[in-house]
């Protein structure tokens, strides 16, 4: 089938505006809107620029907007979006470096502020690891699955809107840790995510859990911090 | 991009689901309200500082553009307050219902529920205008 390909380009030190580059491709409903992105980078203009690495959904590289929507180009194929007209832009609300590569900075802040590694200082029982049942393992198994795509940050209206709020990224990886029952770094996680800029920026548009290419159930993981802010208990 | 660009862009331009309609509903219902309220602190405030301009504005809420405004209001109320106590009862009492499926639905039930109660209200504050500003149904 033939397709339309309309590709945000920005380069900010020498254009005065973005613009939309139309690429006529003829491809199979099967490819992937990476590999178009490939051919085009490849064989028709070699200065398109986009991130990608493992091309297989895992490392979180190629989130970006296509048709109006976050999602990975390497997980969406070309008959998903059941139409021959593709726009592809950058993810919204982080600075355009270059075409579809944004400044990942601001969304990598507000993860490390939420402290995203395991805190316990104390000695293991048994003096070698700190045990935990399956049940205590699945609390918090959900939000494990982040790859730090920032799909779900940036479809937030409230990061639109602001980007110091913390956004669900951030939100999820604390998650992790706050419901770990290894863990003892909750109460200093929560008081990051009680702050002004913290889960309570969230107006559960669920854009985020929509966008999620790991179908983590982002809102739910932000309820569940707002439940525990609230009830002052963890569970 | 400004901050109110990309929120603009992303409001108008995101291709979201039910969720971010829900989202921009309540947040375009609930300033609404909020501009009606001020309006009206000030309408009713007048019956105190004057009494005659308050005849003059009840005259204004009779005319049939603040009639259909009173109408879009009603809707305002309806969709904000069923849909505020849909996030919160999710956020409060029930997180788990914020998967894709449960957030899908409630929010078309929000919509539905919305349209049975102010559907009827429209018909009758509708027939209200027509009757006393058109002298239609005998009026
Ligand atoms: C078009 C529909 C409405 C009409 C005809 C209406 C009429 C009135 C009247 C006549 C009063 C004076 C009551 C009194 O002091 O004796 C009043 C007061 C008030 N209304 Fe409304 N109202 C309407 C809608 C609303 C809405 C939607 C809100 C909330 C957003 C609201 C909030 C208030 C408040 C806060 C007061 C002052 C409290 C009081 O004086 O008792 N009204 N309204
Ligand atoms: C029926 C009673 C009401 C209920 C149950 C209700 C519920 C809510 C809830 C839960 C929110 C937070 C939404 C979120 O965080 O996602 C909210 C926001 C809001 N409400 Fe209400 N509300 C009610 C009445 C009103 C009234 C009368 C007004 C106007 C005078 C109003 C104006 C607003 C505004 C401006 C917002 C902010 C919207 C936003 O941030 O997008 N609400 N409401
Ligand atoms: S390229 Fe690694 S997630 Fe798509």
């Amino acid at each position: 089938m033939e397709i339309r390909l309309r590709v945000f380009r920005f380069q900010p030190e020498k254009d005065q505006r973005p613009r939309y580059d139309v690429f006529t491709i003829e491809t199979d409903p099967t490819e992937r809107i990476l590999d178009l992105l490939e051919y085009v980078r490849g064989d028709v203009d070699g200065s398109l620029a986009f991130r990608r690495s493992c091309a297989h959904g895992v490392c979180g590289s190629d989130a970006m907007r296509i048709n109006g929507r976050n999602l990975l180009a390497c997980k969406v194929l070309v008959k998903d979006l059941g139409t021959s007209e593709i726009t592809v832009e950058p993810l919204l609300g982080l600075r355009v470096i270059k075409d579809l590569i944004v400044d990942m900075g601001p969304f990598l802040e507000h993860y490390k502020s939420v402290m995203p590694y395991f805190i316990n200082d104390d000695i293991p029982a048994d003096g070698k690891e700190f045990l935990q049942s399956p049940e205590q393992r699945a609390r918090f198994d959900d939000t494990t699955k982040c790859i730090m795509c920032a799909a779900c940050t940036t479809s937030c209206p409230s990061f639109w809107s602001n980007t110091e709020y913390v956004g669900p990224a951030a939100i999820v990886n604390a998650h992790r840790f706050i419901f770990d029952s290894r863990d003892t770094g909750a109460a200093k996680r929560l008081e990051v995510l009680n702050e002004q800029f913290g889960v309570w920026r969230c107006r559960t548009a669920f854009n985020c859990t929509e966008a999620c290419p790991r179908e983590i159930k982002i809102t739910q993981a932000i309820a569940e911090v707002k439940q525990v802010l609230t009830s002052g208990k963890l569970e | 991009m400004s901050t109110l660009k990309t929120t603009l862009t992303g409001y108008t331009g995101y291709r979201g689901r039910e969720g971010h309609y829900a989202f921009l509903l309540h947040r375009i219902t609930g300033l609404g309200t909020v501009l009606f309220l001020v309006i009206h602190i000030i309408d009713i405030a007048l019956v105190y500082l004057s009494p005659k301009g308050f005849l003059d504005v009840v005259a204004l809420y009779q005319t049939t553009l603040f009639g259909i405004g009173e109408i879009a209001l009603v809707f305002c109320v309806f969709f904000h307050g069923i849909n505020g106590l849909r996030i919160a009862y999710f956020d409060m009492f029930k997180p788990a219902n914020w998967s894709i499926e449960t957030e899908r639905n409630s929010t078309r039930i929000t919509l539905i529920a919305t349209l049975i109660l102010w559907l009827p209200a429209t018909f009758f504050m509708a027939r209200n205008i027509l009757i006393h500003n058109y002298g239609l149904f005998g009026g």
